[in-house]
């Protein structure tokens, strides 16, 4: 059976998990619009994969040209991104100079999947279409990886919402440099390399919306 | 052929435009979004025809990635301003949004044959309208009552207008690749099996407000 398939399953099935986890937890009235975020993240991440399981299973090529799925990595990471930037951030960081460390030290993360996009992508031998789709993600993805860096730094001194959150935003970060080792993978069209990422990736979606829940639980007890 | 699409949409849509002029509220309402469905779909077969050249005339690839997020993106436009100017109600623009997808897949069937009068059959008829049609509706109906609930959190209007749109292009993709591969049965059966359980679940919701009234 085709290694791809299998990942791309594994996946879709673990995103699917996470979602309706999300769905039950946080879809009522009077919950955290930040948990909801973190939800359609992980929801879009299902149907992408699920739309890339079908490309598959019909005879179609996920590598080779642009396709649905990517979609669903980018609404994910817009997700991501909007959550801790729009809602999280300003709850932590009221901009004074003895932070100003903390605002310097997470731009490691953007800065290392830039690197990778360069090295890999830019300065590589790589066809147009799939450098501006990678480029468009690597922008996502450093969007989304400094936030949750910093978040994952910060001493969150008046709220502590965000010390709560920290086994959240490191899963988010993990999942964030699946999607360069990803991007990387396909690259190359290993197929192990794809699995291993795909159980991994599995993992963490499956692992992001408990997160959230208990870190909600343990801020608001 | 040009001509005749557009012979096709003056027919169906001088109709309805002078019936809509006797019609009230939400009945207006509906028939008006099923017209916009209807106009969107003309000026969306004509983008489909351009992307289609622009792509060396790959139907499949052109049917599985780009027209579904051109058709979702034009369909879900009309429901959008809707939602952003007069209502976040969701029975309103659940029924104004499946009113425009309909009106979008009517329009679509209607190109299709006469693109295709050659070769179109009873079977071809029951398909489009009951799976086609029923796929647009759905799409565009997710779109208003996810709506619904994004244009009550300001915070979450933008990205989650963009995940409408992915998760709604992406079904619609799904749908597009099934019905043209060796699996088509699962994709005829794919809209009703989205189609039912919702109408259950209206039915349901319908049938407890009415009891609770009582």
């Amino acid at each position: 059976m085709d290694l791809f398939l299998i990942s791309n399953i594994i996946t879709c099935l673990c995103a699917f998990a996470g979602f309706i986890f999300g769905i039950v937890k946080f879809f009522a009235p009077k919950k955290a619009l930040y948990a909801q975020m973190i939800t359609l993240a992980v929801g879009c991440m299902a149907f992408g994969r699920l739309y890339q399981v079908v490309r598959i299973l019909t005879g179609g090529e996920i590598l080779e040209e642009f396709q649905l799925g990517v979609l669903g990595v980018l609404g994910s990471l817009v997700f991501l991104f909007s959550a801790n930037f729009g809602l999280m951030d300003s709850l932590a960081d009221d901009g004074s100079k003895q932070y100003f460390k903390y605002r310097v030290i997470p731009l490691a993360a953007p800065a290392a999947a830039v690197a990778v996009y360069a090295a890999v992508f830019l300065f590589g031998d790589s066809p147009l279409l799939e450098m501006i789709v990678a480029g468009i993600l690597t922008v996502f993805i450093s969007g989304a990886s400094y936030y949750n860096l910093k978040h994952l730094i910060f001493p969150d001194v008046d709220f502590g919402v965000i010390n709560c959150l920290k086994t959240y935003n490191l899963l988010a970060l993990v999942f964030e440099f699946l999607c360069v080792a990803e991007m990387v993978s396909n690259k190359s069209g290993s197929d192990v390399p794809a699995l291993i990422i795909g159980v991994l990736s599995g993992a963490v979606l499956l692992a992001i919306t408990p997160a959230v829940e208990r870190g909600m639980k343990k801020w608001t007890t | 052929m040009d001509n005749l699409i557009y012979i096709l949409f003056i027919c169906t849509v001088a109709p309805l435009v002078l019936m809509l002029m006797l019609l009230k509220k939400r009945a207006k309402l509906t028939v008006g979004y099923m017209l916009i469905g209807i106009f969107v779909s003309l000026f969306v077969s004509e983008l489909n025809t351009l992307l289609l050249s622009l792509f060396d005339g790959d139907m499949l690839y052109v049917t599985t990635t780009i027209t579904p997020v051109t058709e979702e993106i034009f369909k879900a436009i009309p429901v959008l301003v809707f939602a952003l100017l007069f209502t976040d109600d969701r029975e309103k623009l659940m029924t104004i949004a499946f009113a425009a997808g309909i009106g979008f897949a009517m329009f679509e069937n209607m190109v299709i044959l006469v693109q295709n009068i050659e070769s179109v059959t009873l079977g071809w008829a029951v398909i489009r309208g009951f799976s086609t049609a029923l796929m647009h509706g759905v799409c565009t109906a997710a779109v208003g009552y996810g709506m619904s609930f994004i244009k009550k959190r300001r915070k979450l209007f933008y990205c989650g207008t963009f995940a409408l749109l992915v998760m709604a292009s992406i079904y619609h993709g799904i749908f597009n690749m099934l019905v043209q591969s060796d699996y088509k049965y699962f994709g005829f059966v794919l809209p009703a099996a989205t189609y039912v359980p919702i109408l259950m679940q209206m039915y349901g919701r319908n049938k407890a407000k009415v009891q609770k009234s009582k």
